[in-house]
């Protein structure tokens, strides 16, 4: 029908609009991800303009939480009462400050309820850490340790790197290095 | 060259097909335990207690047995649960269930653990761990945390005193009901809990 000449630009032609359609496509649906993932995971406070607020959630706003939303999540459980948390946060606020928009991160206390208003914010404030953090009060410590990871004995501080489908990435229960979390989170982003 | 670079975006758009279609791969990292597993028999140990003297499992536990704690003189959530624990090693003391205290933390010295011991008042020896060799040996973890041995030393529950740290919402007696079901020769329904702690200071 087509000379030779005619129907070779034809199929490149072809492959050329293939190609581009395909960039195309997969750069829409990451950029859907990513308007996606802007909204906040439920329940979660805003981030904060003035002091540290801190909010109080049992089991099921935890499990609520617990599921990314369009992005990589982080999550740190920790205690002000534990030395290797207070120790590894500074590293925690610094990952914060550098991915923020990339991934969600919110911080998981174990602090008793007293300190929820007190040393908590307290802490919060000295370290100028701006993520969002809530305090659990669990029904049941036993079965919600489990649940997060079966191999975790419930020594603080634990992370836990969620990918944008909720399948855990990285775990670490003690204290984690800067330049670890660092590159377990470079790896979910270039996936 | 124009073709090389259609060939160039063919070869990308398939890679972003692939891409697309595999997704993102998650690589576990999970933290490695080494607990030792519940009908395990314990040889006796022998650690030295706050006035140095060697004390041994076989020479402490009493005619049913030894419940075995990991305590901290520093950590918050064993000040929490000391007046818990010392109630309970007077109920096992009524069992014929001795109570003994391990102390692990490399970071807690020798007079500041014997001053905080004689401060709660505990009602059992507690032994010093250097080198955390038993902790190691048990996979303790954090504190506080629970071991009961029968009296043919083998463990028979493993984990929290209960499910409430603060104390002010207690439901369950995990150790309670684990020691009352043996004593009975019954099955233990829950002989493995985990709770927050404090990480044991590891040397």
């Amino acid at each position: 029908m087509f000379p030779q000449y005619l129907r070779r630009i034809h199929i490149h032609r072809i492959f050329f609009f293939i190609g581009i359609f395909a960039i195309l496509s997969f750069a829409i649906s990451c950029t859907q991800t990513k308007e996606f993932a802007q909204i906040p995971p439920a329940g979660t406070a805003p981030r904060r303009a003035g002091p540290p607020q801190v909010v109080q959630i049992d089991d099921a706003k935890l499990k609520q939480l617990l599921t990314p939303n369009g992005k990589p999540l982080l999550v740190n459980f920790w205690a002000t009462w534990c030395g290797p948390c207070r120790e590894e946060f500074p590293d925690l606020v610094k990952i914060d400050s550098e991915y923020r928009g990339k991934i969600d991160f919110i911080t998981i206390s174990l602090d008793f309820i007293e300190e929820m208003d007190t040393g908590v914010p307290q802490f919060l404030s000295e370290m100028n850490a701006e993520m969002p953090t809530y305090l659990l009060i669990s029904g049941d410590e036993n079965k919600l340790i489990s649940s997060i990871a079966e191999n975790w004995s419930g020594g603080l501080p634990f992370t836990v790197l969620y990918n944008e489908s909720g399948d855990k990435a990285y775990l670490h229960q003690g204290k984690v290095s800067y330049d670890t979390l660092k590159s377990e989170i470079e790896k979910e982003l270039t996936q | 060259m124009k073709r090389q670079g259609i060939f160039l975006i063919s070869t990308l758009a398939l890679m972003s097909l692939v891409l697309a279609a595999v997704g993102c791969g998650a690589g576990g990292d999970a933290p490695q335990t080494n607990d030792l597993p519940i009908g395990t028999k314990l040889e006796s140990f022998a650690l030295p207690d706050l006035n140095g003297t060697e004390r041994s499992l076989d020479d402490l536990k009493g005619e049913n047995g030894a419940v075995v704690v990991w305590v901290s003189a520093q950590c918050p959530v064993v000040k929490a649960y000391n007046v818990r624990i010392n109630e309970a090693a007077d109920e096992l003391k009524a069992k014929g269930i001795n109570m003994i205290g391990i102390n692990s933390n490399s970071t807690e010295s020798l007079d500041y653990i014997t001053s905080t011991a004689e401060e709660v008042g505990y009602k059992f020896p507690v032994l010093i761990d250097k080198g955390n060799v038993l902790a190691d040996k048990l996979g303790a973890d954090v504190t506080p945390e629970f071991y009961y041995f029968g009296n043919d030393n083998i463990l028979l529950y493993h984990g929290a005193l209960d499910n409430d740290r603060s104390g002010k919402n207690v439901t369950t007696n995990y150790l309670r009901e684990a020691l009352n079901s043996a004593l009975s020769s019954q099955a233990i329904q829950t002989n493995k809990t985990n709770a927050f702690g404090c990480s044991i200071k590891r040397a």
